[in-house]
């Protein structure tokens, strides 16, 4: 499929989804209130995407549209990782939608639109890209933030991730400037290109000032510490199915960005070039915000009463175990420890969106009481989950951040392996300790009984599967990867 | 005549952006902090634009249309936000937003 030049192939999965998200936004216009109708023409669209995105896989690396898109192996790893992500998010949003009322088809073309952005970001080859990918996600995100427009915390909620989301993207911009200023060009592959070699000083001093922007924009993407402020209160406030999304597939995208800007493009080549006199600044920095995410993300979800704040913080820590493998510089550990991330994540969060009940009412740890033998459906796949995001052996948590922690210390960064396992052990209290109020602590009144739709149940099926798919049998995986990482090797530079 | 040598575009721009982002720490206004960030990104549409015209190149040229549209986008979903908090609470004030601590 080739006319006047362009490849269209290269951009399928962002073109399929683009068309059903406009699909589901006329058809809500002309015959409004079909859920069913509305959530398997989404879903339809984004396996699609995913098929579209695998279809990537022979072509090798290729690159589109003056090399702003490319299609290499960590492209389609990632669109695989986010289309998981978003197909999940339309189940637990399932029973979600009916319950308080929220008109259908907007929801779902913004999850799309949404989608589209987050692909597209990992596919992004240029620095503009990557900007427009980054507003196109952040956009539709501020909407589904806000989507209970009745209650006071979403919309708070929705102000807040607005305000310090426009912000963060005004740094990212200008830092992307900056370093247009000095590499003159805004394409990855001629900046590689470019910084292989030296820069006269007043250049060195623009694109340091450049890269110190967008770390400082990209921080708030993935929600590092310093730039972590917002997180807690927009996944408090936020819709709870919106909240599963936010902490999953967008982050799978940022940190995709993350790791093709740092880890690809401004990796030290171990001679004397602009890219080396770069990289000993970058890596420190990253190295600050990894030890500060995981130290102060866990330390303070220990305190939380809140479970979605909880998570929030434990979602801090997260990334900053994610930032020690892009400081390693393996994108496969990273893409791994995303997809184990997404799952676990999505699972757990599908059950507190159900437990929740309509307005999310249900949010304290201390709620979550008595659970345990009374309905063990939901009892056990969230002991699962919380036990995997504390990386128990058997488990995929574990084998993510075995690789991810294996590979970095192979890198070099033996110092921040053991803070990271240090912070690991820490987390175990916070997510066992809701295990033990589910099972051990009794409730102050009676534990009502929730119904368990038959999307819920699909969604703990797939979860489950895939934390103990992954946790025990995670070779095939593997092997998939190792193939992208070749694929990858033979387009970078 | 003599040219404005391009450090001065590039200082002017520099201001724009710290005033941008002063304003965003320091007023409490949700509208206010929203021109702020705006001015912050009209900043660096006049870096790129610098740039641009100093390497005699038009992607810098480029990037501002979509800077642009893309400011455009977000006052339009950031204004309808604004509205909203507004009707709930009749005031402006971010700092009155605090039903979820910080």
């Amino acid at each position: 499929m080739e006319s006047l030049g362009i490849t269209y192939r290269v951009i399928g999965p962002e073109l399929v989804l683009t068309v059903t998200g406009v699909l589901v936004m006329l058809l809500e216009a002309f015959s409004p209130g079909k859920k069913v109708r509305d959530g398997i023409l989404a879903a339809a669209g984004v396996v699609l995407a995913g098929v579209a995105a695998l279809a990537l896989w022979d072509e090798g690396p290729v690159m589109a549209f003056s090399q702003m898109v490319i299609a290499d192996g960590l492209r389609v790893f990632f669109t695989l990782v986010i289309v998981l992500g978003t197909l999940l998010t339309i189940l637990v949003s399932w029973s979600f939608l009916d319950e308080e009322r929220i008109p259908p088809g907007e929801y779902f073309a913004l999850l799309l639109f949404g989608t589209v952005g987050m692909t597209l970001l990992v596919a992004s080859n240029d620095l503009m890209m990557l900007f427009l990918a980054l507003e196109t996600i952040t956009i539709a995100t501020y909407v589904l933030a806000g989507y209970r427009r009745e209650d006071l915390r979403s919309t708070e909620s929705a102000l807040k991730y607005f305000l310090l989301g426009a912000f963060s993207s005004a740094f990212l911009l200008y830092g992307i400037v900056l370093i247009y200023g000095a590499t003159r060009t805004t394409n990855l592959a001629e900046m590689a290109r470019i910084m292989s070699g030296p820069l006269e000083e007043a250049e060195i001093v623009l694109l340091m000032a450049g890269v110190a922007m967008l770390l400082i924009g990209f921080g708030f993407k993935v929600t590092t510490v310093p730039f972590h402020v917002w997180t807690p209160d927009v996944y408090e406030g936020a819709p709870t199915p919106v909240t599963a999304f936010l902490s999953t597939a967008p982050k799978a995208a940022g940190f995709a960005a993350f790791l093709r800007v740092f880890s690809l493009t401004f990796a030290p080549l171990g001679i004397e070039s602009a890219a080396d006199q770069l990289a000993s600044h970058w890596v420190s920095a990253v190295t600050a915000m990894s030890i500060l995410s995981m130290t102060f993300g866990n330390f303070v979800a220990i305190v939380q009463t809140n479970i979605k704040r909880m998570l929030a913080y434990s979602s801090i820590a997260h990334a900053g175990y994610v930032l020690i493998g892009v400081l390693a510089r393996d994108w496969a550990a990273v893409a791994f420890y995303m997809l184990v991330y997404t799952l676990m994540n999505l699972g757990g969060f599908a059950i507190v969106a159900l437990w929740a009940r309509r307005g999310d009412k249900w949010v304290l740890i201390a709620d979550y009481a008595g659970l345990g033998f009374r309905q063990p459906l939901l009892s056990f796949p969230l002991a699962i989950f919380l036990v995997s995001l504390a990386g128990f052996p058997g488990t995929a948590g574990f084998v993510a951040k075995f690789w991810l922690f294996k590979s970095a210390w192979g890198a070099g960064f033996q110092e921040l392996v053991l803070i990271g396992v240090l912070n690991t052990v820490v987390s175990v209290y916070y997510y066992l300790y809701v295990v033990i109020v589910m099972f051990f602590r009794e409730p102050k009144e009676e534990v009502p009984r929730i119904p368990l739709s038959r999307a819920f149940m699909t969604t703990m099926v797939v979860a489950l599967v895939g934390v103990f798919y992954l946790g025990l049998l995670p070779t095939r995986v593997f092997a998939f990867l190792n193939a992208a990482q070749n694929l990858l090797a033979i387009g970078a530079r | 005549m003599t040219t404005i040598p391009i450090s001065w575009y590039l200082a002017v721009a520099a201001a724009l952006f710290t005033i941008g982002a002063v304003t965003v720490f320091v007023k409490r206004n949700a509208i206010v902090m929203l021109l702020g960030i705006e001015v912050m990104l009209n900043a660096a549409n006049l870096t790129a634009v610098t740039f641009s015209s100093y390497f005699r190149e038009l992607g810098g040229q480029i990037l501002v249309f979509f800077v642009m549209v893309v400011a455009a986008a977000e006052a339009a979903v950031g204004l309808a936000i604004i509205v909203l908090l507004f009707r709930h609470r009749e005031t402006l004030n971010v700092d009155e937003a605090q039903l979820l601590k910080l």
